[in-house]
Parts: structure tokens; sequence; C-alpha cells
């Protein structure tokens, strides 16, 4: 306590001033009309920047939160739809499965842990395995379009072979029509696939979407894998050169949805007997 | 004693009479009233120089409506004083309890002085009054032609006071 006297004893003159110099400053800013807005506008200036840079900060740290919750409200939406409805984030597309009257289908949301798009057979992991349910020959989606098929599951994480994967096959349905050809991928660029066996007297466009069909059981009907992007007739052939350019962009892949089938096992069966 | 307290108070009804109202241009608009505080006595201590700036500071400001300009602008300037006078050679004087003029301590360093100050006190009240829209130009020419006016009439007031009687 005496010392702290003591310092304010030597430092008197300068308390004195500081305190003086702040009333001058009151009386400035507020009896004077010119320098009061002056000082209102800075301050309020300086307020909004602050609280920018607070919130900027703030939804930032909560962005992985709201990822989740997100993938979560997603996948929930499309379990909870009665038809099995998936509105997709851009609200581009819409997926239905009417031949159910409970959801074929329902997501289990997961994030890339891993994934190449430079190999000419590419593959991804995410973080759900076994004890989320999740297995082999399931499809994965992400919330552009279709992803790719689940190899192998350990305990928590899952192989999934990428689109970008030349042992990748998946019959494609063109304007909501099944055209019983092959979609594959020719090791070129990480953004296109392509159509095999396209017959020239087919009505398709450049820009036509290209959707999953009926003829799986891995993925929904109608979850988009991309647009038509270029579509050459070839001489001394019936068929189209088809390019289709990817709706998911396999660079920046990082949230998907692994589709599960409930009644998979019910309905391999059921075509295995006919066939 | 008597006889300062009185001219102090003439310069100061000089200020408010005639140097506040100069109608020839908005760059005229001299402080001569601050020679109140550059020829204040050497001896006195910190504090009542302080008390005293902020004293005459509020006085100033009460006449031209700037609640806190003139105030803040003395405490500046009586600080600034005090450094500056801390590096020159005054212990004589001090000793003697004598004013800072041009009789006591010198033509040359009374004006080495009162230049500073002058110029010092009349940057920092244009630069308060123009906050937040501050026309460094207009700025500078005010501080500039204001000085030189207020250091006109500081040198006339101490001609009429000590240059006579030297004579």
């Amino acid at each position: 306590m005496q010392r702290l006297l003591a310092f304010i004893e030597q430092n008197l003159f300068i308390i004195l001033v500081v305190i003086l110099q702040a009333v001058c400053a009151f009386l400035i800013f507020s009896f004077n009309p010119y320098q009061q807005a002056s000082f209102s506008n800075s301050a309020a200036k300086l307020t909004a920047n602050t609280n920018k840079i607070s919130n900027d900060v703030t939804d930032y740290l909560d962005l992985k939160t709201q990822n989740q919750l997100l993938q979560s409200q997603l996948a929930n939406q499309f379990k909870s739809t009665g038809q099995g409805t998936l509105h997709y984030l851009n609200d581009t597309f819409v997926v239905r499965d009417t031949a159910f009257s409970k959801p074929l289908f329902s997501l289990a949301p997961a994030q890339v842990v891993y994934n190449s798009v430079h190999k000419a057979d590419n593959i991804f992991i995410i973080n759900k395995g076994l004890n989320h349910g999740i297995n082999k020959n399931m499809g994965v989606i992400s919330s552009e379009g279709i992803a790719g098929i689940v190899l192998n599951s350990n305990a928590n994480f899952s192989t999934v072979m990428s689109m970008l994967n030349t042992n990748m096959n998946i019959t494609p349905s063109i304007n909501g029509e099944e055209y019983f050809t092959e979609l594959i991928w020719n090791n070129e660029s990480p953004y296109c696939l392509k159509i095999k066996n396209i017959n020239k007297l087919e009505e398709i466009k450049v820009g036509d979407l290209v959707t999953t069909g009926k003829s799986s059981l891995l993925f929904p009907s109608g979850i988009p894998i991309g647009n038509v992007s270029s579509l050459k007739k070839k001489n001394n052939s019936q068929y189209f050169d088809t390019d289709v350019k990817l709706s998911t962009n396999f660079r920046a892949l990082e949230y998907v949805y692994v589709v599960i089938n409930h009644h998979k096992e019910e309905l391999d069966l059921m075509i295995e007997n006919v066939e | 004693m008597l006889n300062k307290i009185l001219q102090w108070l003439l310069i100061f009804a000089l200020q408010v009479v005639v140097f506040n109202h100069l109608d020839f241009s908005s760059y005229l608009v001299p402080q001569v009233f601050i020679l109140i505080l550059i020829t204040l006595p050497l001896h006195l201590s910190k504090i009542n120089q302080i008390l005293i700036a902020f004293g005459i500071g509020l006085l100033a400001d009460m006449f031209v409506s700037t609640p806190g300009i003139h105030a803040s602008a003395c405490l500046s300037l009586i600080v600034l004083r005090m450094f500056l006078f801390s590096r020159l050679d005054l212990k004589e004087q001090q000793s003697n309890r004598m004013f800072f003029n041009v009789k006591n301590v010198g033509i040359s360093m009374f004006f080495y002085s009162a230049i500073i100050l002058v110029v010092f006190y009349h940057l920092y009240v244009f630069g308060l009054e123009s906050i937040g829209a501050i026309n460094w130009v207009s700025l500078l020419l005010t501080t500039l032609f204001s000085s030189t006016l207020s250091l006109l009439a500081i040198g006339s007031i101490q001609y009429i006071s000590y240059g006579r009687q030297s004579e």
C-alpha cells in the first residue's frame, strides 16, 4: 500500500495530466457537435468491424460442427420423407423412389479421410465402417451426385471405389430413360466419364442429364452422375462417342453419404431366382 | 505580482475582444493568450502549472464555444514547455523565482522556445477542430499564418513590456 502511495506521489503530475486530458476528450466529444458526430461515426465503424471479425472467427470455429449437423440433417431428410425423396443441397435435383411405401434406402454420413484422383484405379477411404453398419457393395454419393461403391470395410473405415476407377461400370439413365450401355472412366480427365455404345439414332443432346437408373440396387434411381458434355458421331460406326461431365468434383471430395439398401438381400434373392 | 496579473488579464482581454474577432481571413486565427502560459514563473511546481493551464484553457473555450479543445491544447502546451525548459539552462532564473520573458532569459532563448510552443499550440488546436475532415493544406496554412501573427503580437507585447524598460 505504501509503495502504491509512493508511486502515485512520484507520478502525480503524469496522472493528473492523463485525468485532465480524459476530461478534455469527454468535453470535446460530448459538447462539440462536429467532433461528436465524427467520434460516433468512427466508433460505429470500429464496432461494426470488431463484430464482423468476431462473427467470422466464431463462424469459422463452428464450421466443423455445422457441417456434421448439415450432413445428419440431409441423411434424416432422406430417411423421413415418405417416398424416399432426396432433395439435393443446391435444389437442382429431386430424386424420388416411389416404389416403396417406406423408404428403401437410408443414408449414413461420412467424411473422406483419403482420396486419390491421379491413378488409373482411384479409391477413397471414409471414416465409417462395419461398426456403423457400412459394408461392401454399398453405394456412396456426395451432395453433388454419385461418388463410388464400397469395396471393403473394417471396423471403423471403408475403402470406396471412386467413379475415377477403370473397373467402375455403371448403367446410366439419360433424361430419365434407361440405356443399357456402360458408363466408364478411361483414365483421362478427373472431371469426365465416357458412355459406350449409344446408338446414333437415340435422341440425346449435349447438356442432357445423366443419372443412376433402376437397374442397380446400390443407388436410388435419379442420383446425378453428370451432364452430356460432348457428343461426337464417329465415321464407320453406328455409335456416338459420348463424354459426361461429372457432377461430383472428386478433387474436392470431403463429405459423402453411404447409401444403405435395407432390402438388398431380399431383392438380390428375387432377381437371382428369376434369372 | 499584481502588475503581472493585470498584464495577464489584459492579454486575455486582448485575445477575447480583438484576436478572436479578426475577420480578415479564415487562415488568421491567432492565439495570443498562450503568452500567459509561456511566461509563467519558472519556479512554479508542475502540478500548479498544469492546473493553471487547464483553467486558462477552459476559460478560453468558454469564449469561443469549443469545450475541451483549448483546455486539452493548453495541457499539452504546458507539458511541452516543461520538457523544453528541462533542456535549457534556466537554473539561475528558477532559483531567483523569475518569469520566463525576454528580459530574464534573453531574446534568442525566449523566441526559440516561443516559436516551438506557438506553432505546436496552433497545430494542435486547428487539428482538433478539424477532426474527421482534416484538410492538411488548409491546416498547415492556418497554422503558419496564425502562428506568425501570434508571434508578432507576442514580440510586440514583450517589446512594450520590457524593451522600453531596458532603454
